[in-house]
């Protein structure tokens, strides 16, 4: 990996969850399709990948045309998205299931690059890439949270500096972590290791953490890359619009056919989506996806979905689903 | 249909009732013979005449509301009240009608009758129309938020009860291990509200638990023209009932710990 050029490698990235934890905002649009400052969190995912690499995103077949309609916006070629058979969250392939019956039916041999697609990772992909050795790889982020890593992947690594490691230990969701380090939904897997991943994940299909778990347990060794910058796994409300805070950064984000009124005040980071009317209202910190009227209204940390109308009401930390009335006519 | 049919057939026999204890007073009072003194057809006038609106009072109090305990002590106290009403409006109508009072003793009879009457016909019809309304598929299909204990209690309830309100399913935002809650199935996640809705078509929604959904809970039953309930325990609370103050609507809680 040292004259620059990549080895020839496929990208697949898991989006066929049904983000049950985000519902409202999920019951029509998938996770890695969520808004944030003005375009999906998918396409930022894709945006970090080398563009001569091939890609190849898998969902399940409830969301599978808004995963279409966002492949023909993207305006890369090599990117293909692959429907799971299911339409309810029992019914799931599981991801690493999926990722097994790709492998096995494109009659995959080159190395793997595996991502999460909710997960927002602000480190540059082509250090991550430019460090592999023909062993799996994961990228690890320091939580700095015992209790937070409890809901993760988390790594015990060899002592040292180096952003680059080798682990000694993984373990998928522990309720006692040894370590506030956390895998973080980037995976490199060279070809050698993907027979494991095809046997384990009959066993395991929904277990993608659990694949290092079998790799130490095989005395296969594994590398993991810890860096720094921001990294959001975007499972709850509250990691969404932190991430939207990190993102917008305190700017105002307004689409173009979008008519913001008089006595309009938007503090924090704003982000409006198309064809919203605002009137005489306060926001702070908001996502507002698209096609809502909000008018007289103070809405502080809200995420308001398509479709809505409000009217006269004061909202904190709400997340509101597509199609919600509110008109409170005692403020009119 | 079956709600449709249920009220109406309550009503008329409610006429009936009502007519029939006034009638019986006036044979008590008077003798079983038609009195030419106090002849029957101008008494009897009288009691259709106010039939009707007593009816309305009845109706006004929701005491004709299917999913009302007819055995409540509230429903019983408005039943009374309904029927001293149509016993001050009968008073009155005959007075105005025909120009005259008559004997006391013969409207505490009408007054005794028609509340003894319609009290253990309403007990009694209560009893049936809860048969009718739980009989598949229910008339009041109700889908539960929440897998929570309180909302464990308020199914058992409604079962023990023979409510008409039926639990069909139970849905829970965080996920559920049980597989069915007192032989309700658990049906998933909050995901699957929209497909649990078109499938089953509750009437009815009652959440028991996640206060960070209800204003999206509310806004599912509008769209879907059902009707929102709350466990006042989701807000805290044990007790709690909806009230106006200045025309503006507020929950009361009054707990007495």
């Amino acid at each position: 990996m040292d004259n620059g050029q990549l080895e020839p490698m496929r990208v697949f990235i898991l989006a066929g969850g049904f983000a049950t934890r985000l519902w409202p905002l999920t019951e029509q649009r998938a996770k890695p399709l969520l808004p944030l400052a003005g375009q999906p969190l998918l396409s930022y995912v894709l945006a970090q990948i080398p563009a001569e690499l091939s890609v190849t995103v898998s969902t399940n077949a409830v969301f599978a045309q808004d995963f279409k309609k966002w492949r023909k916006g993207i305006g890369r070629r090599n990117v293909e998205i692959i429907i799971e058979d299911t339409g309810h969250e029992d019914e799931k392939l599981g991801a690493l299931g999926a990722v097994a019956q790709w492998l096995s039916a494109e009659k995959i041999d080159e190395d793997l690059l595996l991502l999460a697609g909710d997960n927002f990772v602000g480190c540059s992909m082509d250090t991550f890439l430019r460090l592999h050795r023909d062993r799996p790889l994961l990228a690890v982020h320091d939580i700095g949270d015992l209790e937070l890593a409890k809901q993760f992947g988390t790594v015990v690594t060899e002592e040292g500096t180096d952003p680059l490691r080798t682990v000694t230990s993984f373990e998928e969701k522990p309720l006692h972590p040894k370590s506030t380090f956390v895998s973080t939904g980037w995976w490199f897997l060279p070809k050698s290791s993907l027979p494991v991943l095809k046997e384990y994940a009959q066993l395991h299909p929904d277990n993608v953490g659990g694949i290092f778990e079998e790799f130490l347990r095989q005395s296969i060794p594994v590398d993991c890359f810890i860096f720094r910058e921001i990294w959001k796994d975007i499972g709850s409300f509250e990691s969404y619009l932190s991430l939207h805070r990190e993102i917008v950064d305190g700017r105002v984000i307004i689409d173009g056919s979008s008519a913001i009124g008089k006595d309009v005040t938007l503090r924090g980071s704003i982000d409006i989506g198309p064809g919203v009317r605002l009137g005489e209202s306060t926001l702070i910190d908001c996502i507002v996806f698209g096609k809502t009227t909000i008018l007289d209204c103070v809405l502080e940390r809200c995420i308001v979905d398509e479709g809505c109308v409000l009217e006269g009401v004061d909202l904190t930390d709400k997340m509101l689903r597509a199609g919600t009335v509110l008109r409170n006519k005692t403020s009119l | 249909m079956r709600r449709v049919i249920l009220l109406v057939c309550w009503l008329l026999t409610d006429a009936v009732l009502f007519i029939g204890a006034y009638v019986a007073a006036y044979f008590l009072r008077v003798g079983f013979i038609l009195s030419t003194d106090f002849p029957l057809s101008p008494y009897l006038q009288t009691v259709l005449f106010v039939m009707p609106l007593w009816l309305a009072a009845m109706m006004q109090l929701g005491i004709f509301r299917l999913t009302r305990i007819q055995s409540e002590q509230r429903n019983i106290a408005h039943i009374l009240f309904a029927c001293i009403l149509g016993l001050a409006l009968f008073t009155l109508a005959y007075y105005f009608l025909h120009d005259k009072f008559f004997s006391r003793l013969l409207l505490i009879y009408a007054g005794g009758l028609s509340f003894a009457l319609t009290m253990v016909w309403h007990l009694a019809f209560d009893q049936w129309q809860r048969q009718v309304l739980r009989r598949l598929p229910a008339a009041y299909p109700l889908l539960v938020i929440g897998t929570n204990r309180e909302a464990e209690r308020f199914i058992r309830l409604l079962e023990e009860r023979r409510s008409p309100f039926r639990p069909i399913a139970v849905l829970d935002s965080q996920g559920s291990p049980l597989k069915d809650i007192a032989g309700v199935p658990v049906l998933g996640k909050l995901n699957k509200l929209e497909e649990v809705i078109r499938s089953k078509k509750p009437t009815h929604l009652v959440q028991c638990a996640d206060l960070e959904h209800t204003i999206n809970l509310m806004s599912v039953c509008r769209q879907h023209g059902m009707t929102y309930l709350l466990l006042p325990s989701v807000l805290g609370a044990i007790v709690g009932s909806s009230e106006r103050i200045e025309g503006r609507s507020v929950i009361l809680v009054k707990d007495k710990g």
